[in-house]
């Protein structure tokens, strides 16, 4: 089976420079083909990669107008057949349409390939003006993207990143969004969210699962086990029932309702009244650790913001080092850590005020 | 009424908006008279109006390609009552769509294309036909942020060259520093030679230089490689002698060749087959030049040869 990575975006966005790095930082040890549809500024030479074992195929076809079908699929079936590599990354030429490209590797009905990633690379400081005057061919490389990289961020005001993310939330809710500069991260770490690890709904799924599982020991540690489990295997059933209730209700209820019943039937071992409420939010703020401490003091008020079971979140620092910080009730720590690709905060409770919450952290 | 318009293009942040401001804010380009300025790209750049000489500049926003359209633009110089036109094109858009929906008064007096020098060589490179389409009509192309010394200039030159022989090339180093591109462009034969021979890598231009300058050939010998193209309605005599072109990229590849005349061997020919000729150059009218005058080679030796490598012939 062989992966397959398509990575777009306009020319200078720093699609090479990305694969660079992920070559050097992330896909060490595979065995990896580069087909390449665009002539770069920098080209990513046979110098730099000899020791890797990378092989590259470039494509002559690097002009709007010459078709990408025919030459292309024909160069990728090859390249299986002749290397059966782990893993195909594909530049095509930054003015294509992502999706074209992505329908002719479907097209090619070749049973070893499975589509991995579809990685966008946007300059932050120019989505805009982008967006505006392109038109179609850069919308849908953002729309059809599995992941959005952000390039040249460094220097950006907060305004405008913000602005940016925004701009590309309009065109794609799903994607995971990188916004860390890239010299502050790792490879390993882009490749993670470009391959959907370490995004905000795989976050709040971990930190409801400590949860749950806290709760579950703290049963246990009160006795009653045996009893309880016998119980709880009747409950069980009474709880599909209420369960097909709920589900159809289902429409009728917001997002969050959703989230935690969809959650409790994955597990299927909690009461009713376990199901907790998470709240999750990317964001692209500096903080200090003064204002997270402060904030997560303010989790403890539940009165305000409802009541807490669990906090985690990882931002940047005003100070360019990242924070990394933790919360269970009485019990904040809040220390530095590595950078992440974009910075999340997540909580997870009962009753939950999110505007309270999101005051708390200045959002 | 004649209109004038003033016709600005290249891709985004070529410096196109500063230019224009430059030159509304002077008495000599705009002494007062109702544009129709249509803005088909924002940038970075905004418009400064006010400090704009006259005053009867109206901006219309085209957001579309397809919203360029004959009716659109009679529609917006009425309600301007303008007298002139202003086109600040967006670079990705094909000149066509703009000169297909001009409307019939309206003329273009002047055309002129953008580069940041910084960007033009790759954009060439993965956008050939957008570039190509904005270098073949221009009559002034500027290149902005070159450094000197620090960039091929010849490059430049080169790709400006396979697209537009005759117009002006501009390279801006900084405000006021500005360089006309004077390099000549030798012709890759000895045209003084008893006998012109054209490399098989010359084709394109030979081409090209014998259909533009076509008397500056007449008399001369040629000896070239290409193909013969036989039959039709061809007197048996005569055959086409030819290549194919590739100018801009693999889309517009055509087939490039001038009337021969020879012996009634040129019948046997199978359609296609590579010869060397040498032939002398007599323009004059041909009935496969429908009538008119051309180049048409007198061969006195034609020799079956193995096809050129690339067949295809390009600048």
């Amino acid at each position: 089976m062989t992966k397959v990575d398509i990575f777009s975006g306009f020319l200078g966005a720093g699609k090479t420079t990305l694969i660079k790095k992920l070559i050097e930082e992330a896909y060490k040890g595979e065995q990896l083909v580069l087909i390449e549809n665009e002539f770069g500024e920098i080209a990513v030479d046979g110098g730099f990669l000899k020791d890797t074992g990378v092989q590259i195929n470039q494509m002559a076809a690097g002009c709007i107008c010459c078709t990408l079908v025919g030459d292309f699929g024909r160069a990728l079936n090859q390249v299986i057949e002749q290397y059966h590599p782990e893993r195909i990354l594909i530049e095509p030429s930054g003015v294509g349409k992502l999706s074209d490209v992505i329908i002719a590797v479907q097209d090619l009905h070749n049973d070893q390939i499975q589509l991995n990633g579809f990685t966008t690379v946007v300059d932050a400081k120019k989505c805009k003006m982008y967006m505006k005057n392109f038109g179609e061919f850069f919308d849908n490389q953002v729309e059809n993207a599995s992941s959005i990289i952000l390039s040249h961020v460094d220097g950006l005001s907060q305004e405008k990143l913000d602005q940016c993310v925004e701009l590309l939330r309009q065109h794609n809710q799903s994607a995971s969004i990188v916004t860390t500069p890239w010299d502050q991260i790792s490879g390993e770490k882009i490749l993670e969210t470009m391959e959907q690890k370490k995004t905000l709904s795989a976050e709040l799924d971990r930190l409801r699962e400590e949860a749950y599982a806290e709760e579950a020991e703290h049963e246990h540690e009160h006795g009653h086990e045996h009893e309880h489990h016998h119980d709880h295997d009747h409950e069980e059933h009474e709880h599909e029932h209420h369960h097909d209730h709920d589900h159809e209700d289902h429409d009728h209820d917001h997002e969050h309702e959703h989230h935690h019943h969809h959650h409790h039937d994955h597990d299927g071992h909690h009461h009713a009244d376990e199901v907790f409420e998470d709240f999750g939010v990317e964001t692209t703020h500096k903080f200090t650790k003064e204002q997270i401490q402060t904030a997560l003091e303010g989790l403890q008020n539940f009165a305000e913001v409802g009541q807490v079971l669990r906090a985690k979140g990882i931002v940047e620092g005003e100070d360019g080092q990242w924070i990394h910080f933790d919360y269970v009730p009485g019990e904040p720590d809040v220390r530095n850590g590595s950078a992440e690709a974009t910075g999340m905060i997540c909580v997870i409770g009962a009753g939950l005020e999110e505007d309270r919450i999101r005051e708390l952290f200045g959002l | 009424m004649e209109i004038p318009v003033y016709l600005f293009t290249g891709f985004l942040e070529s410096g196109k908006t500063t230019f224009i401001q430059d030159a509304l804010e002077g008495d000599d380009f705009n002494a007062g008279e109702r544009t129709l300025f249509l803005l088909c790209e924002e940038g970075e750049e905004e418009y400064h109006p006010s400090r704009f000489f006259g005053t009867n500049v109206f901006f219309e926003t085209i957001e579309n390609e397809e919203d360029l359209t004959e009716s659109n633009l009679k529609k917006l110089q009425e309600k301007h009552k303008v007298e002139r036109v202003i086109v600040e094109y967006n670079g990705m858009w094909g000149l066509d769509s703009l000169y297909q929906a001009m409307p019939e008064e309206w003329m273009t007096y002047q055309e002129m294309m953008f580069a940041d020098a910084t960007t033009f060589l790759t954009f060439n490179e993965n956008m050939r036909q957008l570039v190509f389409d904005k270098l073949k009509s221009a009559e002034i192309v500027v290149f902005n942020r070159c450094v000197r010394g620090g960039f091929d200039k010849m490059a430049f030159h080169k790709i400006v060259r396979v697209a537009n022989r005759k117009n002006q090339i501009l390279y801006e180093y900084g405000p006021d520093d500005v360089e006309m591109d004077n390099i000549q462009d030798p012709l890759p034969y000895d045209m003084n030679a008893p006998v012109i021979t054209v490399k098989d890598d010359a084709y394109a231009e030979w081409y090209r230089d014998i259909n533009e300058n076509q008397d500056k050939y007449d008399g001369k010998v040629i000896h070239i490689k290409g193909r013969a193209v036989v039959g039709d309605e061809m007197p048996e005599d005569n055959f086409v002698f030819g290549r194919h072109v590739m100018t801009c990229c693999v889309q517009d590849i055509q087939f490039a060749g001038l009337v021969c005349k020879w012996t009634k061997e040129a019948a046997k020919f199978e359609n296609g087959q590579w010869v060397i000729i040498t032939a002398k150059v007599k323009v004059e009218s041909d009935p496969i030049y429908a009538g008119d005058i051309g180049p048409v080679l007198y061969c006195t030796k034609v020799t079956k040869t193995e096809p050129a490598d690339p067949e295809v012939a390009t600048f």
